[in-house]
């Protein structure tokens, strides 16, 4: 059984398609990159899967439920799909450590004490066990991605989207980002990461995803993609990234 | 002419007896202003399009009219049209309520439509209900840029309460007129009811400035 399943989902803007008629299916324990020139839908398709945007057709399941089920069952999708922003979006009026602890006090309903604990081995986890008591504005925005990552753990989901996470750090900044979405992915987590970090996709990656206008043009193996990709746009995609 | 201090102090107890008053009302006033300010701003920002047009309608209309005219249709023509009868004090705290309400109603819509949309969409994709996103994460943010603008509002408010001598509520204005048309001290009555005005607003800026100073702004 797929943890996520789309059928011929459609996404439109007005009059302009985002995703035509895309069909993907994505295992347990998978890391797919997701990667393709700017418009192509590749945010849009993360998007859609925590249904912060609705789809306009087809389907999408994910853990056994679909984004078109109505709010509460929305929510149940939610909570298993953690999502990870290019721009952070901490919470700026809480500490790190409050972050990281709000999502399993208002989302899972866990105690105070029983979440703050969590919360702190979650921030050693990410590296930032003393930096818990932190404001973000406080926090490098390295720092602060770090943060925003625990705080996706914190609500315990079975799969992590992550939307550009290190487009919007400086090159020395992004290692420790990535280093800790490698340690994810090696403990087993089901993750999607739209993102330019070739380097990224090919070490962690289990998969290789090459969208282009709205549709899903390459789909496979990352290290024999990248180092022979039989795609003319992929091929092309790739000589401007690199 | 010469400044007459007696004509102060004798007038002292009445004018601080109308200064009670209109502390009352404004207080009265502005909590039920807050109230309806932020259902009717809540509204327009995130109620479907009924709810939305319900309060727009709403600012508009109070917007749109003098305050002295919203009293004057609370106690005049309201037990006229509905057979409502309501003493000179509801009269000015219902007109408070209503005409501070519209405005804070736009505070408040402006207030939480300025929050960085990323931050609703953080609070929404960990699976939180839209209430809940408003409640711990959008709010406490928009309610820091809030208090200047409703600084500006209650110092609005608090000196509009001037114009319920129309009414005749006996409030700080009302006083002062009533002891100057018995002793003619023009400069000394209106002289105190000013300083008395710039006590009572400038105790209301210095409320605002120390829970602005409290908190971090974000």
């Amino acid at each position: 059984m797929s943890l996520v399943k789309l059928s011929k989902v459609t996404k439109t803007f007005g009059t302009v398609v985002v995703l035509q008629e895309v069909d993907l299916s994505i295992e347990a324990g998978e890391v797919v990159v997701l990667v393709g020139p700017s418009g192509s839908g590749k945010s849009t398709l993360l998007r859609c899967i925590n249904a912060l945007e609705p789809i306009n057709g087809g389907d999408l399941i994910v853990d056994n439920i679909s984004v078109r089920a109505g709010r509460s069952q929305i929510r149940a999708i939610r909570q298993e799909a953690g999502m990870v922003f290019q721009q952070f979006n901490l919470f700026p009026q809480m500490t790190a450590l409050q972050n990281v602890a709000f999502g399993p006090r208002h989302v899972r309903g866990a105690g105070k004490a029983e979440a703050l604990a969590q919360a702190q081995a979650l921030l050693a986890k990410v590296g930032l066990a003393e930096r818990g008591h932190h404001y973000p504005s406080e926090l490098s925005g390295g720092q602060q991605q770090r943060v925003a990552i625990a705080r996706a753990l914190a609500v315990k989901p079975k799969l992590m989207l992550f939307d550009e996470p290190t487009s919007a750090l400086d090159p020395e900044l992004r290692h420790e980002v990535l280093q800790v979405m490698k340690s994810l992915a090696e403990e087993g987590m089901t993750m999607i990461v739209v993102t330019h970090e070739m380097a990224f996709a090919r070490e962690v990656g289990t998969r290789l995803i090459f969208m282009e206008d709205g549709k899903i043009s390459v789909d496979g193996d990352p290290a024999s993609l990248l180092s022979n990709p039989d795609n003319q746009r992929l091929r092309e995609f790739l000589q401007h990234v690199h | 002419m010469e400044f007459d201090w007696s004509v102060i102090v004798d007038a002292t107890p009445a004018l601080l007896g109308g200064a009670r008053l209109t502390v009352l009302i404004t207080l009265v006033g502005l909590a039920g202003g807050l109230a309806v300010g932020f259902v009717a701003g809540l509204m327009r920002a995130y109620g479907g399009r009924f709810l939305s047009a319900l309060a727009f309608t709403y600012i508009e209309l109070i917007r749109g009219t003098p305050i002295v005219v919203q009293v004057m249709f609370i106690y005049f023509a309201l037990p006229v049209l509905a057979d409502i009868r309501v003493n000179p004090m509801t009269a000015a705290m219902t007109a408070i309520i209503v005409n501070a309400g519209a405005y804070i109603a736009e505070i408040v819509r402006g207030s939480f439509l300025s929050v960085h949309k990323g931050l609703k969409e953080a609070g929404l994709a960990m699976g939180l209900p839209m209430w809940k996103v408003l409640l711990y994460i959008i709010g406490p943010v928009a309610f820091r840029r809030m208090i200047p603008p409703l600084g500006n509002q209650f110092i609005v408010s608090l000196k509009d309460t001037s114009l319920f001598i129309v009414i005749g509520v006996g409030e700080l204005t009302r006083q002062g007129q009533e002891i100057m048309a018995a002793n003619f001290r023009a400069v000394e009555i209106w002289t105190a009811v000013a300083i008395l005005y710039l006590l009572m607003t400038g105790t209301l800026t210095l409320i605002l400035r120390i829970t602005e100073k409290r908190m971090r702004m974000l």
